[in-house]
């Protein structure tokens, strides 16, 4: 039997991953259709209108990639250009290996594209020790397994499975518990953030015109790899480009919501370089610029598959991939590829090659429920198609050559499985251009049904005769709609509340957008009618939590009424171990209404370090600071002026154990807003 | 109005009442209806399975009778068929200038069953009794490749005495897939699994469709779990030729 078969079985025969890939399928679908209805505009014109900016930067690639590597490169990024793999691999372990004799520490974030170029194991092998600090690639990491899902990499892990590594891997007194799980890890890797020499990130998406990057997390772990270590290492897939921060907008609108169900994630990381003069923040960051056969796929019919955002929504959306998980997409000879499902099976053998993955595109009913749920309306089931015909060597094939009858069959077919089925498929189209002939072999197949029914384990062919044999039309039912008492059954899913659903707020009615918004986020708002009431308000919350030290922006950078209700109090400003403290005290530049989120730039005495670290984030927001919506926000922001900008909204998240929403994994567990005005 | 039925390989294989239904319904509905002779299969199962070159000689196979049979509509018993015709005969020949203004001058008057009574003939009436319990399984290619619900929906509606239950679930594949079931057989059975259930749930009489392909599918996974609900697909039921072959 081969591999791919073989890993099918597997997975259908694994009842905790099926429950797993239940939840996954409904949650996640009930989710996005939620987040849907809360976009500013109909999903259909949003999406068509993220499509075009995708499509135009892949019509455009050449000129956007040099101008964002030119801006990168002016806001002190240290930017290389990888071909392949191999040097990306190389190029990163040069970096590495600059910082000291091995082993070093590295901390990592989330990032599809270091999957693809197995960077974990080339880490390893140079005798470094690399962790994976997202929850859910933390446990696979520590299973020795592959991320199953490209959002949610433990899907396929039960609670007691996870429960078991961190009893087995981290001494932890065995728990189901999932909040104490994620307590353990957080505990874990606070440490590996604190003392890693390098972090390494991947890229959501390069803006070419403003030179920067942006990472989207919840948990928090994206922002530590990128704050903490002294070095960053950013790397990310050629074509994860827009052109202007309102593009990026616009993909940010549909990205978390087409993930995860989420108006926005919790961390929204904008960066701009290395640490400016006054920052916290890496002295070094690298921009790994990963081509590996995106170049080739762009001049194949599969280009559309470009565009993809890898939001993971065709996954979740995935009729296949709901029965059969990440794990069992494997090639030929049992690789595993790094992206599955939908858009998997088109860019496994479009960028790594149909020798080895040129059996995945058939792990597909063609349904095209990937496509409707696409936020970039890659025609998925039209580049499955494509995928499975040998492909000509460029977009532009030449005039098809007219077979005889009898050609040798293609090369392709050779290395197909299921061969009966293929030589009957291959005789059924022989047939088919002779009317006479195909009129007997139907009547002879319909006369060997019932005998090839019994020999096949294809249903279809058990369905043939069934209306013929019953014969029941012909009894007079005389039933009525009354007598039938007909409800309508509901599956009951729609009733479970999504990991990241929004709850109903006190608030609502009574306050601002912004404040219903972040206090559905788990968010919670001090109202302070001025200044001056602030700074008191801020006091009596740090004497409630037996505060009596903060870290926070320098004084001079928070408003002075504050600062002074603060040294009245006798409040010290933590100078020693930022680590120790239990709060935050930062301002905010802006506030979006839309979302419920802050925006946090950093600066000389802003270190990002505050709004980041402490268990409490307290944060200072001018009610006329607030603007309606994201797109606005980006607008506003001088974006290349702060070393990193982080768009906050809410306390950080995760739902990597059984999708189980557990607040403060990495980042604050509670978020402060006074909203002051 | 003169149309030309395509009942598709399928229902002419395995279920025939499929396109005496048809027939009957459009000739109910005021269409004049010919069956021409010498069409077999549209090519979809190639095209499914890779195989373009194949694919083509029976695109060009299928376009030639249809030219030879007249230039009037032509509706097909299948939306998987139809949007094979529609959309994939012009990738087909994509790079043949002899071929693809014939490819699309075909899709331009091809129908599926449903669309063309609603949308063309206007009618969504055909006075036909049906006193069951039924459901409606939308197959993906007529929902999701031609955008077609609306039609077969207004027509179940318009059945006298049903008592129509909305399927859970409606839009799922059943797992046929084609090409996907036969390699696939274990990952197609639990979709069906699903399926079944979904339907079981009704408790309805029958479960009409617009696709011989799913409804076989179907059928097989319902016979199999020994649910009693019955696959009909819609030109059977308009047709009144469901009861015997």
């Amino acid at each position: 039997m081969d591999a791919l078969r073989q890993a099918v079985r597997k997975a259908l025969a694994d009842e905790a991953l099926q429950a797993a890939l239940d939840a996954n399928a409904e949650r996640r679908r009930a989710a996005r259709e939620r987040a849907h209805a809360t976009l500013p505009e109909p999903w259909e014109v949003m999406r068509g209108r993220a499509a075009e900016v995708r499509a135009d930067i892949l019509a455009h690639w050449d000129e956007v990639l040099t101008r964002f590597v030119a801006r990168a490169r002016a806001n002190g990024f240290i930017v290389h250009q990888a071909a392949d793999a191999a040097e990306a691999r190389r190029i990163i372990l040069d970096i590495v290996a600059a910082q000291g004799p091995a082993p070093r520490l590295v901390a990592k974030s989330k990032s599809m594209v270091t999957e693809e170029i197995a960077l974990n194991a080339a880490l390893e092998a140079a005798g470094h020790r690399v962790v994976e600090t997202d929850l859910g690639e933390f446990i696979v990491q520590l299973r020795h397994e592959r991320p199953a899902h490209i959002i949610t990499p433990a899907v396929h892990l039960r609670r007691q499975e996870v429960a078991q590594t961190f009893h087995d891997l981290l001494g932890m007194p065995y728990t189901e518990d999932v909040a104490a799980m994620t307590a353990t890890a957080r505990r874990h890797l606070r440490e590996v953030f604190l003392q890693a020499d390098v972090g390494i990130s991947g890229v959501n998406f390069g803006i070419a015109d403003t030179g920067g990057i942006c990472i989207v997390t919840n948990e928090g772990n994206g922002r530590m790899v990128t704050t903490l270590p002294r070095v960053h290492i950013a790397v990310m897939g050629a074509e994860r480009l827009v052109r202007t921060p309102e593009d990026l907008a616009l993909m940010l609108e549909l990205l978390p919501r087409s993930a995860t169900g989420q108006d926005l994630t919790v961390y929204t990381t904008l960066i701009h370089g290395p640490r400016r003069a006054g920052e916290d923040g890496p002295e070094e960051r690298h921009l790994v610029i990963v081509d590996n056969g995106r170049q080739r796929l762009a001049q194949t019919p599969l280009a559309d598959a470009l565009r993809c955002i890898r939001c993971g929504a065709c996954l979740n959306a995935c009729p296949v991939f709901r029965e059969i998980g990440g794990h069992a997409y494997v090639g030929r000879h049992g690789e595993p590829t790094p992206y599955p499902g939908p858009i998997g099976i088109v860019i496994s053998p479009g960028l790594f090659g149909s020798e080895k993955f040129g059996n995945l595109p058939y792990l597909c009913t063609l349904c095209g429920a990937c496509a409707e749920a696409c936020p970039v309306e890659v025609p998925l089931p039209e580049l499955i198609l494509r995928a499975r015909a040998p492909q000509p060597a460029t977009r532009h094939s030449p005039p098809a050559t007219r077979h005889s009858l009898f050609a040798t069959r293609h090369s392709l077919f050779a290395t197909r499985h299921a061969p009966p089925f293929r030589s009957f498929l291959a005789l059924y189209a022989r047939l088919a251009t002779r009317p006479h002939l195909f009129r007997r072999a139907q009547r002879l197949l319909a006369a060997a049904t019932p005998l090839l029914a019994r020999l096949l384990p294809i249903p279809f062919l058990q369905g043939v005769g069934v209306s013929e044999e019953t014969g029941i039309a012909n009894e007079e039912s005389g039933i009525t709609n009354e007598e039938l008492g007909i409800a309508n059954e509901e599956s009951g899913i729609a009733n479970e509340e999504p990991p990241f659903a929004i709850r109903h707020s006190q608030f609502a009615t009574r306050n601002s957008p912004f404040a219903t918004r972040l206090t559905a986020l788990d968010g919670e708002i001090l109202p302070a009618p001025d200044m001056t009431t602030a700074g008191e308000a801020i006091v009596r919350f740090l004497q409630r939590e037996e505060v009596t030290e903060v870290l926070a922006w320098a004084p001079e950078h928070l408003p002075a009424e504050v600062t002074a209700a603060l040294q009245r109090a006798g409040i010290a400003f933590c100078h020693g171990e930022p680590a120790a403290c239990r709060v935050g005290l930062t301002g905010a530049a802006l506030g979006i209404a839309a979302t419920g989120s802050i925006v946090v730039p950093s600066g000389a005495g802003r270190p990002q370090a505050a709004s980041l670290l402490p268990e409490i984030h307290i944060a200072v927001l001018r009610r006329g600071d607030i603007v309606p919506d994201l797109t606005t926000a980006l607008r506003r922001l001088d974006l290349a002026a702060a070393g990193m900008t982080a768009i906050i909204t809410g306390p950080s998240r995760t739902a990597d154990i059984e999708m189980t929403l557990t607040l403060g994994v990495h980042g604050p567990r509670r978020v402060v807003v006074v909203l002051v005005g | 109005m003169k149309v030309l039925l395509f009942g598709t390989c399928l229902a002419g294989t395995f279920r025939e009442s499929i396109i005496q239904g048809a027939v009957r319904a459009l000739q109910r509905a005021g269409a004049e209806v010919l069956i021409p002779r010498g069409l077999t299969c549209c090519g979809q199962p190639a095209f499914n399975a890779g195989d373009w070159e194949d694919a083509r000689r029976m695109a060009r196979h299928t376009i030639g009778v249809l030219e030879a049979a007249g230039d009037v509509p032509v509706v097909l018993l299948a939306g998987s068929c139809t949007a094979m015709i529609r959309h994939h005969y012009a990738d087909l020949f994509a790079d043949d200038p002899a071929w693809l203004p014939r490819a699309r001058a075909l899709a331009a008057r091809t129908y599926e069953f449903t669309e063309f009574l609603v949308d063309v003939l206007g009618v969504t009436d055909l006075g036909v009794r049906f006193p069951y319990r039924i459901t409606y399984h939308p197959s993906c290619h007529l929902l999701r490749a031609l955008g077609v619900d609306r039609q077969p929906r207004a027509l179940i509606a318009a059945l006298h005495g049903a008592a129509f239950v909305e399927l859970p679930h409606a839009d799922e594949c059943c797992g046929f897939g084609g090409v996907f079931s036969a390699e696939f057989p274990e990952i197609a059975h639990a979709m069906l699994e699903r399926k079944v259930a979904n339907i079981a749930a009704t408790q309805a009489d029958y479960c009409l469709t617009a696709d011989p392909s799913c409804l076989l599918h179907i059928q097989g996974g319902l016979r199999r779990a020994g649910v009693p609900t019955r696959m009909l697909h819609i030109a059977e039921v308009l047709g009144e030729t469901w009861q015997k072959g």
